[in-house]
């Protein structure tokens, strides 16, 4: 029996440490497993026995890229299990915050992170030579993307002034004044991006993904709405359990998720477009359709132009918020505990964030459960790896190793956050 | 001085960037460094200690002539070792490997900056070699002996590169 094997021993331009072990046998792909090899670190058992009010700093900790989904996950799930509805101007700054963690987070994966792949150099730094002026774009974009997060955060990283109920302060008028200039300027960047990646040269390669994300009545999901596929699920957020369930596998310290009654399926920019096309507004749906998308796109290397589409949003959004806001008479709203179970789900820029909380009278954390969405993708990642290289096994290894590496990079996964990422390695036989 | 018929020259731009982790061990040192130096550069001489998005580096030196890094190096056996490394002389990667667990480190964040000059014409960077890095524990103490001396020969760098000229810079 001729088996042959393709490894990768340490994945590069992801967040966080695994692997690819690709095991080819009598010209079939027997075996892709995505070994993720970061650490456990266990913040679900570190959240019990701490007080509701510390959860939003401490999930922030989770990820440097994307704090914002974990804190927004979180207070929602808090004000769910304490009753609290944060509405108005406040919900309208959680909602531009988010827009600043999907600008600056999109704008390192899509310039930085993922463009590489598809015009031929080893990194962003080898790119730089050649598309410098997109390179400072995509720097640009980040910078804009950052300042919205530290004037409404306190800080890019880790901020620190979101709270139940909404915020230690709300920003004036003025403080948001030039983040505007800035916004308006990145969005003629990020309208330049979408035109630039839209003509990447592109594998031909679909798949048909059980799409999963939030919907909402009126808007494109950030913070709210029901939890649909384009299968049959269409549930509120409480009911996740009831359709969804995390699996260990030995060869991940993140746990995979599934949907009960199907397998692996597929959150992130792909999942909330194809659900959400009829959300977006008319300018960035033109633009997509200018860049050669429909409504739904089941091929995950243009989920690069999906990202930068929704850069744009983003921009809009933030523009159209600022332009609206008044600040509110109170930073929060007041909170006060009790006894009960909180739900909350909100969109990371990698996918659906999905908290639970079971809090005591007092408030302080009994259990806490959160599923992240790079552990989501996992099994949809190994899926699009065996189907990408049964259409390659006769190309020359390194050539698969490319390929597999790209795919993998298709999901923007951040595995710091799943381990709850990579090396490959290919096993022909 | 360059040749400007003996008028004095302004003083060029430096800044001082301490990198790393204050509550990780080792790699502390940078941030302590800065945090040394806080009232004892010139008020015109900035210093900031960071940690996490390295590419924030880049908006952090635009508009300055010159950078003094301070960070720690992975271990080789000598803890407290100190490199000092010029950039017009030597690359950092042929030099030393920084400590970085994920994403752009400074090696590769200055590259990138190089490619799209937008780095600091003159670059001295400090690594300090650690030995422990764990969660929240303090340098250990050859990191602090270190520490002490490379804040010094900062201000000293410091001194000379806000008053070097740029020929003096190219020629030396």
């Amino acid at each position: 029996m001729a088996t042959k094997t393709i490894r990768v021993d340490l994945l590069t331009r992801v967040e966080g440490e695994g692997a690819l072990d690709l095991q080819i046998s009598d010209g079939r792909v027997t075996s892709v497993q995505l070994n993720i090899f970061e650490p456990p670190r266990f913040f679900e058992a570190l959240l019990r026995g701490r007080g509701y009010a510390e959860t939003p700093d401490i999930v922030a900790r989770i990820c440097g890229i994307c704090p914002i989904a974990y804190q927004m996950s979180a207070v929602h799930a808090i004000e769910n299990a304490f009753g609290v509805t944060v509405d108005g101007q406040l919900r309208s700054l959680r909602r531009l915050i988010y827009c600043g963690e999907w600008i600056e987070s999109h704008a390192l994966h899509v310039v930085m992170l993922h463009a590489p792949d598809f015009l031929g150099f080893p990194d962003a730094i080898r790119m730089a030579g050649e598309h410098g002026d997109i390179v400072r774009s995509g720097l640009a974009l980040k910078k804009a993307g950052n300042e919205l997060m530290r004037v409404l955060g306190g800080r890019e990283i880790h901020p620190v002034n979101v709270k139940p109920g909404g915020f230690y302060r709300a920003p004036s008028r003025a403080e948001l004044a030039p983040v505007a200039e800035n916004l308006a300027r990145a969005h003629e960047l990020a309208v330049g991006l979408v035109r630039w990646v839209a003509a990447f040269p592109f594998p031909q390669f679909e798949r048909d993904y059980e799409f999963v994300a939030l919907r909402h009545p009126h808007e494109y999901p950030f913070n709210e709405g029901r939890l649909v596929s384009n299968r049959d699920i269409d549930i509120d957020i409480a009911d996740y359990e009831t359709q969804f369930e995390e699996r260990h596998v030995e060869h991940s310290t993140a746990l995979h998720s599934v949907v009960k009654r199907r397998g692996a399926y597929l959150v992130g920019p792909l999942a909330r477009y194809a659900l959400n096309f009829d959300r977006l507004p008319a300018s960035v749906q033109a633009l997509a359709r200018e860049s050669g998308l429909g409504a739904v796109c089941r091929n995950p290397f243009q989920s690069i132009i999906v990202r930068a589409l929704e850069i744009v949003y983003a921009c809009e959004e933030a523009l159209r918020l600022i332009a609206a806001y008044e600040p509110p008479d109170l930073a929060a709203l007041p909170v006060a505990p009790r006894a009960g179970i909180g739900f909350g789900c909100t969109e990371a820029p990698r996918g659906i964030c999905w908290h639970r909380y079971e809090f005591d009278a007092e408030g302080t954390i009994r259990t806490a459960r959160i599923v992240p969405p790079t552990s989501q993708n996992q099994p949809s990642i190994e899926a699009d790896l065996a189907a990408v290289a049964t259409s390659l096994l006769d190309q020359p290894d390194e050539f698969i190793r490319h390929r597999c590496e790209q795919t993998i990079r298709n999901y923007d996964p951040c595995i710091s956050c799943s381990a709850h990422f990579l090396k490959l390695s290919v096993h022909r036989t | 001085m360059t040749g400007t018929g003996g008028q004095a020259a302004a003083p060029r731009k430096v800044l001082v960037i301490g990198l790393g982790n204050p509550d990780r061990g080792d790699d502390a040192v940078g941030a302590i460094v800065a945090q040394d130096l806080g009232g004892r550069l010139p008020a015109d001489v900035p210093v900031f200690a960071r940690r996490g998005d390295m590419l924030s580096l880049i908006e952090d030196w635009a508009g300055f002539d010159a950078l003094v890094c301070v960070d720690a190096a992975a271990p080789l056996g000598d803890p407290g070792r100190i490199h000092r490394i010029d950039l017009r002389a030597s690359t950092l990667t042929k030099q030393i490997s920084l400590t970085s667990s994920h994403g752009l480190g400074l090696v590769e964040v200055i590259e990138l900056a190089s490619a799209l000059h937008l780095e600091p014409r003159e670059i001295i960077v400090y690594a300090i070699e650690g030995a422990s890095f764990d969660n929240g524990t303090a340098l250990t103490p050859a990191v602090a002996t270190a520490a002490r001396v490379v804040a010094d020969r900062v201000l000293a760098d410091v001194g000379r590169l806000q008053y070097a000229s740029m020929v003096d810079v190219s020629d030396a």
